[in-house]
């Protein structure tokens, strides 16, 4: 009887194999098959669409950006002859027009804002105090501590008055220049028609014009409010919504500048961006939108709660209309000037 | 035996499955100890996420072993602005700031909005609706101050030794947290 040949081992096993390379790439087709690729999460938090910008209402052009050197950039401010300040951490820096770093000096607590006056002299509020400092970082002045929750991030200097922010207090105080407590400012008030501070994040900016008028941003009512002297409140402007005319977000806008001309520059975080706006509040033009600041809002890296608070921008502008945007994010410092 | 006569084979049969025995209890007995220590351990230690590394990719709405996710989005009231226009509520571009189905970011409606003095509303999630895919999360990352964030709910998870949202997540931002304070605690 003929028989049938047996299966050798030899072939027993390379055919088992070749079984399992076949069976073993099947079940990850079908896995693939089932699980959806990661871009398609339908729960994506989608606002792609939101962070482009019309580039015809771009109307300003970069002239130079570069890196501040640390980390815990938060303010920037201009000073006399095309000098930038920027407060970082426990530190001030002082910058050439260039960008290069000049000198650096440790306030020794956290600097929260900042401003040059006209004599040079620089203004310091860090949490609850103002301090003053000449242009070599001699510190000549120390004010006493606001009351209460006081949590300075605004500071705005004229010939006769020094404007004071306090985002933990809601209010904005204007002292004489030594110091002392001459008026309080933007706290809700029906008899005075002033509806009050709405802050969900600390960002109380400030700005006094040639017109003797102060601008206040007031954040969680999406808007700017215009102060007289006195404190009444003589106008506000802004809007909630994405649109490019309106403010994004819970609470924008989060910086202010005044062109010399009066018109008023505002800073947004979230979709970062830095728009124009007319001294009476119309939306004119944009210096630069999310493209030019990646960084802020990415998720693409680690960042505390307190870090997400500071996820923004800052915008200064100075007597010659040259305009300074920090990237809190990257730490970087953006020139722009008008394309006209 | 050998039948062509060679010299016996020194390891009889019955030394051979003596020796077996002997190998077989002490690896037994071994890997009773490594899994004792190892269940003493996770006994003490849970799965949580560090909302600092968190990327909100909505992993956790779908990876987790259980039929509804162990994640819920947790309100931290400390940071919360309690706004009007809270974008972790709200789509981006709202019809208007109520609570419409067609206003609401969340697919599955489980943040509830209550007023509590002009303009501020408290956030509130309703667990049992809530899936962990982080929408709002990054909503309020992106615009507010974050007090949205995921955690690991403790009545809810199981604690698997290998935690399926875990091996997936692409922040690295589970960890292992004491049982005993099983919780993120932010400290800004």
């Amino acid at each position: 009887m003929n028989q049938q040949p047996g299966l050798s081992r030899r072939g027993f096993l390379s055919r088992a194999a070749a079984g399992g390379v076949v069976a073993g790439w099947s079940t990850q087709g079908a896995r693939a098959a089932v699980q959806p690729a990661s871009a398609e999460n339908p729960w994506r938090y989608d606002v792609d669409q939101l962070r482009k910008v019309d580039p015809a209402l771009i109307r300003f052009e970069p002239v130079r950006q570069f890196p501040v050197g640390h980390a815990a950039a938060r303010r920037v401010v201009f000073g006399r002859h095309g000098r930038l300040f920027v407060a970082a951490g426990k530190s001030v820096l002082a910058l050439g027009p260039e960008g290069q770093r000049e000198s650096a000096w440790d306030v020794g607590e956290q600097v929260r804002c900042l401003r040059v006056d006209d004599a040079g002299a620089v203004w310091i509020g860090v949490k609850d105090r103002v301090l003053v400092f000449d242009a070599n970082g001699e510190r000549t002045a120390r004010w006493d501590a606001f009351a209460g929750k006081a949590y300075l991030t605004g500071l705005t200097v004229t010939e006769r008055d020094v404007w004071v922010a306090d985002s933990g207090n809601r209010v904005v105080y204007r002292c004489d220049r030594k110091g002392r407590l001459e008026l309080r400012l933007g706290e809700r008030s029906a008899d005075r028609k002033v509806p009050g501070l709405v802050l969900p994040s600390p960002f109380l900016d400030i700005e006094a014009g040639a017109d003797g008028l102060l601008r206040v941003n007031n954040a969680g009512r999406h808007r700017v409010e215009v102060y007289t002297r006195d404190g009444d409140l003589e106008q506000s402007w802004g809007r909630p919504g994405v649109a490019i005319d309106s403010f994004c977000g819970c609470c924008n806008p989060i910086g202010l500048a005044l062109l010399p001309d009066g018109r008023c520059l505002t800073a947004e975080k979230g979709l970062p961006r830095v728009k124009v706006y007319s001294a009476a509040g119309e939306f004119e033009s944009v210096v630069a939108g999310p493209a030019s600041f990646a960084a802020v809002g990415s998720a693409e890296r680690e960042q505390t709660v307190a870090e997400t608070a500071h996820d923004g921008l800052d915008v200064a502008v100075d007597g010659e209309g040259r305009i300074a945007v920090l990237d809190l994010v990257g730490g970087t410092l953006h020139l722009f000037r008008s394309k006209a | 035996m050998s039948a062509s006569g060679t010299p016996m084979d020194p390891n009889t049969r019955r030394e051979f499955l003596r020796n077996g025995l002997r190998v077989a209890g002490l690896t037994g007995a071994g890997v009773a100890v490594g899994v004792l220590t190892h269940h003493t351990a996770s006994a003490d230690t849970v799965w949580q996420i560090d909302p600092r590394k968190c990327l909100n990719c909505s992993r956790c709405a779908t990876q987790c072993v259980l039929e509804q996710s162990a994640v819920k989005c947790v309100n931290w009231f400390p940071i919360c602005g309690y706004c009007d226009l809270c974008t972790g509520y709200f789509e981006p571009q709202p019809n208007g700031l109520n609570t419409g189905a067609e206003n609401q970011l969340c697919p599955t409606s489980a943040i509830l909005r209550k007023f509590v003095e002009d303009p501020y509303f408290e956030y509130t999630i309703d667990e049992s609706l809530c899936i962990g895919c982080a929408k709002c999360v990054e909503g309020c990352r992106l615009f507010g101050n974050g007090s949205f964030h995921l955690q690991v709910r403790h009545d809810r998870c199981v604690n698997c030794n290998e935690c399926a949202i875990a091996k997936s997540c692409p922040g690295d931002a589970f960890y292992r947290a004491p049982a005993h304070d099983p919780y993120f605690h932010f400290t800004a």
